[in-house]
């Protein structure tokens, strides 16, 4: 039985009338997969930014290891919980290494060390030969795929991945998840692709309206009674495949 | 783009840095003899004591104190553009100077000439710098929406004209024989500094420059996004709080210093860039340094271009400065 790593305690988040997060509780365990799914406004990407602490009115606890995570410093628990996050930037003058060796910030290393990392990362997501270049002029996807070698060079205990496949074409889309998955690091990570999904993650947790509607493997959480209230179609989730069978709801 | 290599391009701005302000010393409306210069700057027993007080009473003082303003303003610059993440960002253009001079205005006009020579100037121009920047972040801030890096400027732009407006009334107002003095602060000037001026920036620059330089690798993570350095745990509000009130220090000891001095804010950061790229541990020696040379130049210009008669310094660098200006509004419509 996996240990739980990050737990979650009535986690609630309100933005002036909207309620974001409405007493959501649940734990990640360690070594373990786990998708973060909903709708669009679900809660998803709250819910990550008050774990990597870019959101800090939430009420409700979040441990880690057991300790609430305002009692961490915020040095070490970045050491720990490593995101990649959606939010887009220009990243003139500084160049594909400097990119990555910055994520290694949380972390005292030596300067042979973090360059050693940083060679291996950039050569996972296939940006091995560009490290000297400036990143300005990167598509979005390479910028995606050099985030992803950021946070694999910091290779911290939990990885939190909002929409990690944004903008990454089919192949790095399965590549790269793959690396993580075979790191055996806990992961939370939100999709929208469903099938993605089944192929990486152990559990799902499923958000609506900010509230968590249901926790299991994904095909415990995928009952056509939640697509039909959640995602609003009418749909089968059988053998890690979506098939619709009716009107869109 | 290629980098210049850090090393050799901070050397090379060293020494042009001193060459600079040798040049800012030894020439000036007097036309003398070299040998006579050299033995006044180096104070030899044989030197003109009327040249002698020139250069140690009239030009060095000035010359130190636009590379004071020239350096802090700098790195008001590179310490605005990259916590605002606005390439644009500058404190002339985002009304701080104004605010500065405004208040600078008021203290000569209004405030004790006792109070205004014991560093109160200095405080004035501060809090009005630094009030000028409370009012223009509030006026650009869309709530949910964050800061469009246009309307910054455009909030900027719309608070320095109120605060110019504020100045000139002061002065108009005022009785004649203080105007004079209240004017140089709106067209930027270092005539007439002493050595006795000098002390708030000669103390605030190295301070807000090691202080800007610790904190390095910080501002290199909020190139990367807000949330990025914050999930990489910069204490992003406190480096923010910290670091623009430091700009709006320097900036306020700038304008009280020489008044307002427009755009080598604004450009000396992206000139630094250019040669050694963003990452601050290199940007900020370079800039500072860059910056003092831009301004002892541009005012050794403007003393020596049409003398006898001087030439503020916010005339030449807004001719200076215009054609990097419209590059950079150019490159922000891509991104920066």
């Amino acid at each position: 039985m996996a240990s739980d790593i990050l737990t979650l305690d009535t986690l609630s988040l309100t933005k002036g009338q909207a309620v974001l997060l409405d007493g959501v509780s649940f734990a990640l365990q360690r070594g373990k997969f786990h998708a973060l799914l909903g709708p669009n406004g679900a809660g998803k990407s709250s819910l990550m930014r008050v774990l990597y602490r870019a959101e800090t009115d939430a009420t409700g606890t979040v441990s880690l290891e057991g300790k609430p995570i305002k009692d961490w410093h915020r040095k070490a628990y970045a050491a720990k919980v490593g995101a990649l996050v959606q939010e887009s930037v220009s990243l003139s003058g500084l160049t594909l290494a400097e990119v990555v060796i910055l994520g290694l910030l949380p972390l005292a290393l030596s300067r042979d060390e973090a360059q050693a990392r940083c060679a291996e990362a950039l050569g996972l997501v296939g940006l091995a030969n560009r490290a000297t270049e400036d990143a300005t002029h990167l598509s979005g996807g390479e910028q995606q795929r050099l985030f992803f070698a950021q946070l694999l060079a910091l290779d911290p205990d939990i990885y939190i991945l909002d929409e990690p496949h944004n903008h990454l074409d089919l192949h790095y889309q399965y590549v790269l998840l793959d690396i993580v998955r075979r790191r055996g690091k806990t992961v939370l990570a939100s999709f929208h692709d469903l099938t993605l999904a089944t192929r990486f993650c152990d559990h799902a947790f499923l958000l609506d309206h900010g509230r968590l509607a249901a926790s299991g493997t994904l095909a415990e959480v995928l009952t056509p009674e939640r697509l039909a209230s959640v995602y609003r179609i009418d749909a089968d989730f059988t053998g890690g495949a979506l098939s619709i069978r009716g009107a869109i709801v | 783009m290629t980098r210049a290599p850090y090393g050799t391009t901070l050397a090379l701005g060293l020494i042009a840095l001193v060459l600079a302000m040798l040049a800012g010393a030894f020439w000036g409306t007097a036309d003398l003899p070299w040998d006579d210069r050299i033995a006044a700057l180096l104070r030899l027993p044989h030197a003109q004591p009327n040249l002698e007080l020139i250069i140690w009473e009239w030009r060095l003082p000035r010359v130190i104190m636009v590379a004071l303003v020239g350096g802090a303003l700098a790195l008001s610059g590179v310490i605005m553009q990259a916590l605002l993440r606005n390439p644009l960002a500058d404190p002339y253009l985002l009304g701080l100077s104004s605010g500065a001079s405004a208040a600078a205005t008021a203290a000569i006009v209004w405030m004790p000439a006792a109070f205004v020579a014991s560093f109160g100037l200095e405080l004035l121009a501060f809090l009005g710098a630094m009030l000028a920047f409370v009012l223009t972040l509030g006026l650009a801030f869309q709530p949910g929406r964050g800061m469009d890096k246009l309307v910054l400027i455009l909030a900027g732009v719309a608070i320095s004209l109120f605060f110019s407006s504020v100045s000139a009334f002061f002065i108009h107002i005022a009785d004649p024989h203080v105007t004079r003095n209240a004017l140089s602060f709106l067209m930027g000037s270092a005539a007439g500094a002493r050595w006795a001026d000098m002390s708030p920036l000669a103390l605030a620059l190295p301070f807000g420059f090691i202080a800007t330089w610790f904190c390095a690798t910080m501002l290199d993570a909020v190139l990367l996004g807000d949330e990025r350095a914050t999930a990489l745990g910069v204490p992003l509000p406190v480096l923010r709080l910290a670091l623009l009130s430091l700009a709006a220090l320097l900036t306020g000891l700038s304008v009280a210093g020489a008044g307002i001095v427009g755009f080598v804010g604004l450009i000396v950061p992206h000139m630094a860039r250019l040669l050694v790229g963003a990452p601050h541990k290199r940007l900020i020696p370079v800039a500072v340094v860059l910056g003092m040379i831009v301004l002892v130049v541009v005012d050794l210009l403007c003393r020596t271009l049409l003398a006898p008669e001087e030439l503020p310094l916010s005339v030449l660098l807004a001719l200076f400065a215009a054609p990097p200006f419209v590059y950079i509004l150019r490159r922000v419509r891509n991104g920066f």
